[in-house]
């Protein structure tokens, strides 16, 4: 996070732990609510009178952001900092020298800071033992082998005597199977199985879908078995869907480096019980590459900040994941982000175009961002549609249209959104040169 | 392939000889799940965009341009639950301003006023052209249809909403020719309807309508002749004040300071037509309650304010008091209600509305001089807002001066919305008022949102 730039309104709430300490928070941002209070480059400060003698110290570290305040309450971060916080986002703190009971506490974190660092003492990537790394990493690939001929003949079983009665002991089954290949270390198969196990029983068309669902696990399997004689980007991209990660260091260090200015097409936001993830899909200003930012938080926590606004631009380098579809980046932002116009974008025909030609270069892909141009809504049975003289694509079922509706009124409109087979899930559209954020 | 991959390839061998040529030329030696993970892909791969769908018809009209950023950051604040009650005043404020507002907010807004009917219009109003656009979409939203046109065939074909703004519309700008329209449908309109049309011809009511609200006393629904008889109630020189004042005279007579009542032995047939109510009236004897019901019907100009001084003979002064006081209300008569307030007449709790009926200018003085008889928070809660800027100050300098005590708790959450613009500035908002949330805290919260949100909208 840069600490120069003030953070917006929606940054800030993002930050509070529960609904009423925003609406707390909301009601301290007020300049006559303070005094002594101001910023500098890296931190806010403040007094704030509260009920009893002694005024509340309240200060926050940017970078991080960390808070402090004096105040009794148990909520992390308290109104008092969420107030200073909002009220600096308007502009309404004067930037000033930090006075000693700030620069003390600062000073207290960074040698803490320090500290944890020595003990840490190795750089994240950097291995202590290359010997015993290389051994881990055989042993993991022994697993994840026996876990492959495992599922295959599992998978070849099946098929020979048929999947009917599925829908009594598919489910149960498959989270079976599941299982062990989490116990494989293969996270990604197990995930694929998982979905499959959603599919069973599920409409009256569960066999043909379960039959895809597993004739892709199969894929994946067989492609495993043959992985030396893949090209290099097909192999990180089947050991991917495996489930091997790389390092967040050797993606900085080797990735594939792209700088532009990067256009925040908009962000999915999918809560679970443990674990919510983001997906920020980008888009560069004058390369035309894509880019997918993935951020996780356990359950209840806060996501990250986002980097900028969706249909903002982040300067910046993208450093990819390799691939035989480079897609998903690590973001390195090198300027504040900016205003940006309205994108060009595709008719239905040609994004579907584009989806197939991702398709060639990875079969399990299953998201793919699009921009679409002048397309207007349209009812189609039971959900809705948008559409221009090419054609049309679908709407994911369940998800709210009206803020899209109402801002097309009937008239062309440029939408941005996440593809996928169900169909199309708006995230911004922009009204006139104004980008609106839809989900 | 489907049903040989559930019945098991052991029973049932599949064929591949029916998977398009391009799938079996890549197929070669595979099994069925090579195939299958083919034919996949291949159907993945030749989706097609959906054909023939019929785009909505665009929305005709223009978009008000947009105000400030901030301004719309409060309004999306306000729509998330945060001084929510400042929210009409915001719709009202911008568009008086000639603004719009950004399009996403709709649906929120929507949402916000379908179970709250007096945000009905600020909201079909912000919607502008988008309102009956989006009503037609979502049948939740059926109210936006309030959209106001003047298409007759609305009248004739329209929904209960459309066809209740077109009257209103008319009865503002052509009232006869709107009573006119309402006489082609009346014998066909259920009683509800009936009820509901002629409740509107309040609506630039004036002896043209004399004729029609007659002969709707003879309705068949008693909800109707109810209704036709509080309207002609209000029509200055109409026949029904005739009769009510010859009523009225028949049992009183004026002498000298004195005023002589006999009150009426029985409810005449002629007198139920009329509306009023044989059924009797809790803590009042029944002949007295109907002459008082009599009195309050009967047009103010045939008595005199004098009258209050008067002594009354044959029943309870009060009787009287409390009938002048629902007429000066009714016919919103400055006189009679000063005479009332300051002869401290009975009023069956109609103080307020009587203040009410006063200039705007005698608010303030009327507050200060009967605040010894009733609550302050009874007295100017129903005021309409924005209040007078004297009658403001004098609230909120007695509020300043209250400390915490919780007893003006309702005072300061009616006068927290009612304060003008004007007197936001004042100056209880520039003193401290301490952490804990008092009636104070949240009193200075409020005015100072509002001041800030007129400055964005300004």
């Amino acid at each position: 996070m840069l600490s120069g730039v003030a953070w917006d309104v929606e940054q800030v709430l993002g930050l509070a732990p529960d609904a009423a300490a925003a609406k707390a928070g909301q009601g301290q941002a007020r300049v006559g609510k303070w005094s002594a209070a101001g910023c500098s480059e890296r931190a806010l400060w403040g007094l704030c009178q509260g009920s009893g003698k002694q005024p509340y110290q309240t200060m926050v570290e940017l970078a991080g952001p960390a808070f402090r305040c004096s105040c009794p309450s148990r909520k992390f971060p308290c109104k008092h900092a969420l107030g200073l916080m909002l009220l600096w986002s308007a502009g309404g703190l004067p930037a000033d020298d930090e006075p000693e009971w700030v620069t003390s506490w600062l000073a207290e974190r960074s040698s803490r800071a320090e500290r944890s660092a020595e003990r840490a003492e190795k750089k994240p990537g950097e291995v202590a033992d290359p010997l015993a790394a290389q051994q881990r990493a055989a042993r993991r690939a022994d697993r994840v082998s026996a876990g492959m001929a495992e599922l295959q003949s599992w998978l070849d079983d099946q098929i020979r005597r048929g999947l009917s009665g599925f829908d009594q002991r598919g489910y149960s089954e498959l989270s079976r199977l599941a299982a062990r290949m989490v116990d494989a270390q293969a996270p990604g198969v197990a995930g694929a199985v998982r979905r499959a196990a959603a599919v069973v029983g599920r409409g009256h068309g569960w066999p043909g879908e379960l039959l895809e669902e597993l004739s892709l696990i199969h894929l994946t399997v067989s492609a495993h078995d043959r992985l030396a004689e893949l090209p290099p980007s097909l192999a990180d991209t089947v050991q991917s869907r495996i489930g091997w990660t790389v390092e967040t260091a050797r993606v900085l260090a080797e990735g594939e480096k792209v700088e532009d200015d990067w256009l925040v097409l908009g962000r999915v936001i999918e809560p679970d019980d443990r674990l919510t993830v983001r997906r920020l899909w980008l888009r560069g200003a004058s390369t035309g590459r894509l880019g997918l930012i993935l951020n996780f938080a356990p359950a209840g926590r806060q996501l990250d900040p986002l980097p900028a606004r969706p249909g903002e631009y982040v300067p910046g380098v993208l450093s990819y994941y390799p691939g035989a579809l480079p897609m998903r980046a690590l973001l390195t932002q090198t300027a504040p982000r900016t205003a940006a116009p309205r994108p060009s974008g595709l008719t239905p025909k040609q994004a579907l175009a584009a989806y197939v030609e991702s398709l060639a270069a990875d079969p399990w892909n299953e998201r793919w961002p699009l921009v679409l141009a002048d397309v207007r809504p349209a009812v189609n049975g039971d959900g809705w549609a948008l559409v221009d003289a090419t054609g049309g694509l679908e709407l994911l079922p369940g998800i709210d249209p009206w803020k899209l509706l109402a801002v097309s009124a009937g008239d062309p409109v440029t939408v941005a959104g996440e593809w996928n087979r169900a169909g199309f899930k708006p995230m911004t559209c922009w009204d006139g040169d104004r980008p609106v954020v839809l989900s | 392939m489907v049903s040989s991959a559930l019945l098991g390839t052991e029973r049932r061998p599949p064929h591949f000889e029916e998977l398009p040529p391009a799938i079996q030329e890549q197929l070669g030696e595979g099994g069925l799940l090579d195939a299958a993970a083919l034919a996949t892909l291949y159907k993945r791969a030749g989706r097609q965009p959906l054909q023939e769908l019929e785009p909505l018809p665009a929305a005709e009209g223009q978009d008000r341009p947009l105000p400030r950023p901030v301004a719309i950051r409060r309004l999306a604040a306000m729509l998330s639950g945060f001084q929510t009650a400042a929210l009409g005043e915001w719709l009202r404020t911008a568009a008086s301003k000639g603004w719009g507002l950004p399009p996403e907010h709709l649906p929120a807004l929507a949402d916000y006023a379908r179970g709250r009917a007096e945000y009905r219009p600020l909201v079909v109003a912000a919607a502008g052209r988008r309102a009956s656009w989006l009503a037609d979409l979502n049948p939740e939203w059926r109210f936006l249809h309030e959209a106001v046109s003047d298409d007759p065939e609305l009248w004739t074909h329209g929904n209960s909403i459309q066809r209740r703004s077109w009257f209103r519309l008319l009865r503002q700008h052509e009232p006869e020719v709107a009573l006119e329209a309402l006489k082609d449908v009346w014998p066909s309109e259920p009683a509800a309807a009936r009820v509901e049309f002629l409740g509107l011809l309040s609506i630039g009511l004036s002896p043209a309508d004399e004729e029609f609200l007659e002969s709707a006393l003879d309705d068949r629904s008693k909800e109707v002749r109810r209704a036709a008889a509080g309207l002609l109630a209000r029509l200055p020189g109409s026949q029904y004040g005739e009769r009510m004042a010859a009523r009225v005279w028949s049992h009183l007579t004026v002498t000298q300071g004195l005023l002589a009542v006999s009150l009426p032995q029985r409810v005449t047939k002629a007198m139920e037509r009329d509306g009023i109510d044989p059924e009797p009236h809790p803590g009042l004897g029944k002949r007295a309650w109907w002459f008082r019901q009599l009195v309050a019907r009967a047009p103010l100009s045939t008595v005199e304010p004098e009258y209050l001084q008067y002594k009354v003979e044959g029943c309870s002064p009060e009787v009287l008091q409390v009938a002048w006081a629902e007429a000066a209300v009714r016919e919103r008569s400055a006189e009679w209600a000063r005479a009332l307030l300051q002869a401290e007449a009975a009023t069956e709790n109609r103080i307020a509305e009587l203040v009410r009926v006063l200039p705007e200018e005698e608010w303030a003085a009327a507050t200060e001089s009967l605040r010894s008889r009733i609550d302050l928070a009874d007295l100017v809660g129903g005021l309409p807002v924005p209040w007078p800027a004297p009658l403001a100050v004098l609230v909120l300098d007695q509020l300043a001066k209250g400390g915490t005590a919780r007893s003006w708790a309702r005072l300061a959450s009616i006068a927290a919305r009612a304060v003008p613009f004007a007197v936001l500035n004042h100056p209880i908002t520039r003193e401290p008022t301490g952490e804990e949330d008092t009636w104070r805290s949240r009193l200075v919260e409020t005015l100072i949102f509002r001041r800030e949100m007129y400055e964005e909208l300004s």
